[in-house]
């Protein structure tokens, strides 16, 4: 594989990074995997390039005291958890030799998922904008069925006290979902915290990265040692094009309104989940394939 | 470079093999005698073949004495070269290391294709290729031996792993081959042997980028008139070096420490990286 194709990858996954202000470990597996990396590979290798990307985001938010850590330490239980499980699933699917499918049908799920609900929310506040540009707020906070559950903690830093089976389910969840995909899950995350658990958006990112940046070292260190999937020089290739990326990423989304930024946003996701799946939809050139190579004693 | 070490090998070879035909003239202790170059013989080869006299019938060499497989490696093709006792054929096969392949086919499944069927089969060589001097049909044909196998014959051989209709193993015997030819690792006709001056041969092998790892098997057969008359095996290791290979073997036989220094590197390109983009 070519080094500067990935170095290039890496800049570009970066720029989108900077640009959106997400983790694109979403975005670059997929790419990774059209450039003709092995998904396992691109999965595993991509949870080690989140951890330098959380890492280098969480050093600043944790100075600005952005971090909730009791919030963190619970999600990160249930992310622990979920990540384990998470890849034992992985280490399953690869040896049913499913492995490939799943992760192509389930970056199909969410990335039509995520680039709908975008594409609809920017194209929402766009007419409302146009429309009535003082458009008043909706509620700060509101009370579910949520409030009702059971083992209430308080968390102080978030000004909240829910139950903490909440934050427990949704890093379950995402660990899940780093495992499998490899992503740090930063945009699943990040609109959980805020739209269920009802967190202040200043300790959201922080409290976010804290979890990812443990998780996805859990993930990375698992996939290494059952499946030996982790490349460690795709990784560092990722995360070179990245620490170039993100700062022009970042410049350039400055020169744009939000909106717009999100609407570009959900087209290009919209366009590599339509790419994954003409691929699942696509006759095959060739209907065999092999699976790994064991060689007996 | 590599032109100049064939043609003085070859030379060489000449030379030897003239002074054991010509007057006999006592060999230097050491000299270069056929066996040196032509390499071990065989132990494995059956005793049908005759045992080699002091002049030996056939000695083959190749240009490179390994297949080194670097971070930019490409594919190689390696030159494999001798000399033979008139009259004869020349046959080359090379297989690699045996092992057990699993097959799998794509099957539609609610308009999506997906693995739904899977076969594994045990002794299947990574990498099989046969090269003759004459077309193989017509010399394969004559040995009734049966010790040289086509591709189709070497395969015919391997064992499925479970039970399944004989129709179904024969579809899934054919993706292996079809899925191995695309990968350059069964490649369907390499070079023919050509052959010099009535006993000088070579041909080249090729290698494609993906190749399995292993010590490969490169045989070489006399025939005349259908038998074997001479054998000579030469392993041809293929294997990864340097950097690459470091840390494949870390990444396979240390996986969690590989893990662990895959972490640390990490946090530490993420720590410096974001330190020195902030400050820019």
């Amino acid at each position: 594989m070519n080094v500067f194709v990935l170095l290039g990858l890496g800049a570009a996954a970066g720029l989108l990074a900077g640009m959106f202000g997400v983790g694109g470990g979403f975005l670059a597996t997929p790419l990774l995997i059209f450039v003709g990396i092995p998904p396992t590979v691109a999965v595993a290798s991509q949870a080690n390039q989140v951890i330098a990307n959380s890492v280098s985001s969480l050093q600043v938010q944790w100075r600005r005291g952005n971090v909730d850590l009791r919030m963190g330490l619970v999600l990160l239980l249930g992310g622990m958890v979920g990540s384990t499980a998470g890849v034992s699933l992985f280490t399953y699917l690869k040896r049913i030799g499913q492995i490939d499918f799943v992760i192509a049908v389930l970056y199909v799920v969410m990335l039509s998922t995520i680039g709908v609900l975008m594409l609809f929310e920017s194209l929402r506040t766009y007419l409302r904008r146009r429309r009535n540009p003082e458009a008043p707020r909706g509620k700060l906070h509101t009370h579910y069925l949520v409030h009702r559950l059971p083992l209430k903690l308080r968390f102080y830093k978030s000004k909240l006290y829910i139950s903490a089976l909440l934050p427990l389910g949704i890093g379950f969840a995402i660990g899940v979902l780093s495992a499998i995909l490899g992503v740090g899950g930063g945009f699943v995350l990040v609109p959980a915290m805020i739209y269920i658990l009802g967190m202040p958006t200043a300790v959201v990112i922080g409290t976010s990265n804290f979890q990812i940046l443990f998780v996805a070292a859990n993930v990375t260190f698992l996939q290494a040692a059952t499946n030996g999937t982790v490349d460690i020089v795709l990784a560092m290739l990722l995360i070179l094009g990245g620490v170039v990326g993100a700062p022009i990423g970042s410049r350039l989304a400055a020169k744009l309104p939000g909106v717009v930024l999100r609407g570009l946003m959900a087209i290009l996701i919209l366009t590599v989940a339509s790419e994954l799946l003409t691929e699942l939809l696509r006759t095959p050139s060739s209907f065999y394939s092999l699976g790994s190579r064991e060689v007996l004693p | 470079m590599t032109r100049l070490a064939i043609a003085l090998a070859l030379a060489c070879l000449l030379a030897s093999h003239a002074a054991a035909q010509g007057p006999r003239i006592e060999p230097p202790a050491g000299g270069l005698v056929g066996p040196t170059l032509g390499g071990p013989v065989d132990s494995s080869v059956p005793p049908s073949v005759p045992s080699q006299s002091t002049t030996p019938e056939l000695v083959v060499d190749l240009s490179r004495p390994r297949v080194s497989i670097t971070s930019a490696f490409q594919g190689e093709s390696i030159l494999l070269f001798g000399m033979f006792d008139p009259p004869g054929e020349i046959v080359v096969v090379v297989a690699g290391p045996p092992g057990r392949e699993t097959v799998l086919r794509k099957q539609r499944f609610l308009g999506l294709w997906l693995n739904i069927g899977r076969q594994a089969f045990d002794d299947v060589p990574a990498y099989y290729a046969i090269a003759a001097s004459q077309p193989l049909q017509r010399l394969l044909a004559r040995s009734a031996g049966g010790e040289i196998l086509s591709l189709e014959d070497r395969l015919s051989s391997v064992r499925s792993v479970g039970q399944r209709e004989h129709q179904e193993l024969t579809k899934f015997r054919l993706g292996l081959v079809e899925v191995k030819r695309q990968e350059g690792l069964y490649p369907p006709a390499i070079g023919q042997v050509t052959i010099q001056a009535h006993r000088l041969f070579r041909v080249e092998l090729p290698f494609p980028s993906r190749l399995p790892e292993g010590v490969y098997d490169v045989r070489t057969y006399l025939l005349r008139d259908g038998k074997i008359v001479a054998a000579v095996s030469r392993p041809l290791p293929v294997g990864k070096v340097g950097f690459n290979a470091q840390l494949a073997s870390w990444a396979t036989h240390h996986g969690p420490l590989y893990g662990l220094g895959a972490i640390v590197l990490a946090l530490m390109a993420g720590w410096i990286g974001g330190a020195i983009m902030r400050r820019l």
